[in-house]
């Protein structure tokens, strides 16, 4: 009885340890996918790639495709044109990249197009290269939003001057890539501009370079602005950072309600500082919709040998009044 | 369990040892498999990153063999370089090739397309530099040096990403020993506690008939034999020894029952037969006294002797009247004291009676102190002592037999001497009757029941001295006197004593 009674708690130990040990011992049940694609960004941290990303990603896995945002894992911080060049030497079945119209990258892209790797380029394109396809905005489209939304503060602000004085217009524009979707986006709002100005009222509008060679020359550069004797009236920042660091750069100097700033992208602190008043408006891409024209491009390209040249997703202005309303929105789809 | 317990105490008390043992070798065994299985998880936690590290210090000497060969053409570097190459393509190869949800994996797989093609660009410099290509191989070299750093990079990004993976792993399997360690406590303290118990019951098992017969056999020591025997239950040595003291036990009572019966029956004989003896005793008593009726004795006698007066038979008269005489001291003297005379008149008349009946064969003397004559003394002394003398001292004799009664002061005892000139006595046959030792034989003459020892023993009663009466026999036909020394004062009023 008692023999018996011994085993029974040896046996019951065992279980009890097996249990606790394969907590441990367990390996989760890996899923094994037919393609590998990677997606390559200038920064893997900032949030509007992590949400073209994520929307990529969960296109892809649809697919049995698994989608990798390079760099992510990686412990030293790599140039788009680096990690271009281990995806390549990697082998994978898919590039998506955030191109330039840099030579340097249009050798990349070609190099892995004779390697058989399809690249697309997203948001930002190479069009002398041999990629199937590009993802990205309308860069004419947004440039006339942000006339409009110029035109409006030109209007606000006149009625505060009695139409006295000059409205100077800045638009923040990235100085190393030769970018000719910026080139497009000012060229935009000077044309709308200038046509819906009914009052003809007096206004500059100017391109302020910003560096951007280091993580931290774009946030100098803005800062310089506020130190200069004729601060513009309206900022208009084209990616996230420069609309963060004009914020920021508003708020420190104490320029609330002198300076508009036009944002770009529609993170949460963005979206909040609209709410506030700092930030005039932003221009709101549809992350999930880019993320999957992405792999959409790509499977294409597998399936039927050739996709669409040029993926355009969709924009959305967010000013005051529909910031709470898209802030619900975005928490929903959450 | 019934085939255990008719198994032998030797090998039932073995068995428990070896299960108890058993168990504690299965839980070793056990806790040895356990440990030996956690070590070799702990030791296998950050093989991924040895095997990591090994991959990278390759991938450098290939870089600087490949170095090596470019700056000098030595052959050495050539001969570095395609060793290690092929040990980095052997190691590279076994890295995984799938695209899975685990980052590793994908990561491993990078690396390991990586590497191929480092290597070719490595193999294409070699090759130009053999050709003395310069542009292409510096070209090459590039390439590959840019390959080498990212790589290089990959590796040191997976296995730190590995590491903390593993040190998670490490710490679960740290967390998982430690509670292999209270397990273990747990099962070692359950496996010694289960071991003392068996053993406790088993040897409890084992002893409990042996408790039982030492009780039994305690009781049975006390005298208690009634006691209940114990069960013998097991087939064992106990059991057996039990049995054998059941079946003794019974055995005991048997015995003890067949000797208390036959000793009930002996003393119902004893009993009966004394009570036959006593009944008879009594009867002959009744008769005898049925028989002699004094008064008709001695009117029947009284009658004789005046018969004989009437016929002028003086001698007829004289002897019936002496007959009466002698019967009534006989019959009347139911006191145990008497006086000496009356013992001296009793001996004459017993003389008389034998003269008659023996035609006057006796010589009678009589040298008689009258003044001693009120001495105080038992009845039926002298009568015996002299029958005594008439019957085995001069009875068979030839000549004439002579009996001499000599009573003479002797200050304060009386001396009352019958003597004969019979046979006389041995002294040891002397020594015999003083000490009560005479056995008369069957078809001696038997004086009126009352024997020597009889009369010896009374006398000494009577003076309370062992040398109260005394016989003296010169030997063999020299006669015979027997010497009484009474206390003069007597006895009736206390007793004084006799000396000398």
């Amino acid at each position: 009885m008692i023999f018996f009674a011994i085993l029974a708690a040896t046996i019951i130990s065992y279980i009890f340890f097996k249990i606790h040990v394969a907590n441990y011992d367990k390996n989760p049940e890996s899923n094994v996918y037919d393609k590998y694609y990677v997606m390559i960004t200038d920064n893997y941290k900032s949030d509007f790639w992590q949400a073209v990303y994520k929307s990529a990603f969960e296109e892809a896995k649809a697919e049995n495709i698994y989608l990798d945002l390079m760099g992510e894992k990686l412990t030293n911080a790599h140039t788009v044109e680096e990690l271009m060049r281990m995806a390549i030497a990697s082998h994978v079945d898919g590039i998506i990249v955030y191109a330039n119209e840099q030579t340097g990258m249009t050798r990349l892209i070609n190099e892995a197009e004779e390697k058989g790797i399809p690249v697309v380029t997203l948001y930002g394109d190479n069009t002398h290269s041999k990629r199937i396809s590009f993802v990205g905005v309308g860069s004419f489209d947004i440039g006339r939003k942000y006339g409009r939304q110029v035109i409006d503060i030109i209007n606000e602000k006149k009625q505060k001057t009695d139409g006295k004085g000059k409205v100077q217009i800045s638009v923040l524009v990235n100085t190393e890539m030769q970018d000719p979707a910026q080139n497009i986006i000012v060229l935009a709002i000077k044309e709308t501009v200038k046509q819906l100005n009914a009052e003809n009222t007096d206004f500059i509008i100017n391109t302020v370079p910003v560096e951007n060679q280091n993580p931290y020359s774009a946030e100098e550069t803005i800062r310089d602005l506020f130190l200069q004797d004729e601060i513009p009236d309206v900022m208009i920042c084209l990616n996230e950072l420069d609309t963060v660091c004009a914020y920021q750069a508003v708020v420190d100097y104490n320029r609330v309600g002198d300076v508009d700033i036009l944002g770009y992208s529609d993170s949460d602190k963005i979206i909040s500082a609209i709410d506030r008043g700092v930030i005039y408006s932003t221009i709101s891409i549809d992350t999930t919709q880019m993320g999957e024209y992405c792999v959409d491009a790509l499977n294409d390209f597998y399936n039927f040998g050739e996709t669409s040249e040029y993926y355009i997703s969709d924009i959305e202005l967010i000013n005051r009044e529909n910031a709470a309303e898209y802030s619900a929105k975005e928490s929903a789809d959450e | 369990m019934n085939k255990f317990r008719k198994l032998p105490l030797q090998a039932r008390i073995i068995a428990v040892y070896i299960v108890t043992n058993l168990l504690i070798f299965v839980m070793n065994i056990c806790l040895l498999a356990g440990i030996n299985k956690m070590t070799l998880d702990l030791g296998m936690v950050y093989q991924d990153n040895r095997r990591l590290d090994e991959i990278s210090e390759v991938l450098t000497d290939v870089q600087d063999s490949i170095a090596g060969y470019l700056s000098s053409k030595a052959t050495d570097s050539l001969e570095n370089y395609y060793r290690n190459s092929q040990k980095l393509s052997d190691m590279t190869e076994d890295l995984k090739d799938e695209v899975t949800d685990d980052l590793f994996d994908r990561m491993e797989r990078n690396i390991r397309n990586m590497s191929r093609e480092y290597l070719s660009e490595a193999e294409q410099t070699i090759e130009a530099k053999r050709g003395r290509n310069v542009e292409k191989y510096r070209i090459h070299y590039e390439r590959a040096e840019e390959l080498y750093g990212d790589i290089k990079d990959y590796i040191i990004s997976l296995n730190s990403v590995r590491f903390a993976s593993n040190s998670g792993e490490y710490s679960g399997l740290m967390r998982a020993f430690k509670a292999f360690e209270i397990v273990s406590i747990t099962l070692i303290v359950l496996v010694l506690l289960g071991n003392i118990l068996i053993i406790i019951r088993y040897v409890k098992k084992l002893f409990a008939p042996l408790k039982k017969l030492a009780k039994c056999a305690d009781e049975v020591a006390d005298g208690n034999f009634d006691t209940e025997i114990p069960e013998a239950g097991t087939d064992d040595e106990i059991g057996v020894v039990i049995k054998a003291f059941g079946k003794m036990l019974v055995s005991i009572r048997q015995y003890i029952k067949q000797i208390r019966e036959s000793m009930e029956k002996e003393r119902h004989l004893q009993e009966q037969e004394l009570m036959m003896e006593a009944h008879l005793k009594d009867a002959q008593l009744k008769y005898l006294q049925a028989q002699i009726n004094p008064h008709f004795l001695f009117n029947t006698l009284n009658a004789g002797a005046q018969l004989a007066m009437m016929e002028g038979a003086d001698r007829t008269y004289e002897y019936v009247q002496t007959v009466a005489d002698f019967f009534r001291y006989n019959v009347k003297k139911q006191e145990s004291e008497v006086e000496l005379r009356e013992e001296v008149e009793l001996v004459d008349n017993y003389i008389k009676i034998l003269n008659v009946r023996f035609s006057g064969d006796i010589h009678y003397e009589r040298q008689v102190d009258e003044s001693c004559l009120d001495v105080l003394m038992p009845n039926m002394i002298l009568q015996p002592i002299v029958e005594n003398a008439v019957n085995h001292g001069i009875r068979d004799m030839l000549g004439e037999g002579r009996i001499v009664l000599k009573v003479q002061d002797e200050g304060e005892c009386v001396a009352v001497s019958i003597s004969d000139n019979g046979k006389g006595i041995e002294p040891e046959d002397i020594e015999k009757i003083l000490s009560g030792n005479w056995k008369k034989s069957q078809d001696q003459y038997d004086n009126n029941g009352i024997g020597m020892d009889n009369v010896i023993t009374r006398l000494r009663l009577f003076t309370e001295k062992e040398d109260a009466i005394e016989i003296k026999s010169e030997g063999k036909n020299k006669g015979c006197e027997v010497i009484m020394r009474l206390p003069r004062a007597g006895r009736r009023d206390g007793g004084l004593k006799c000396t000398g």
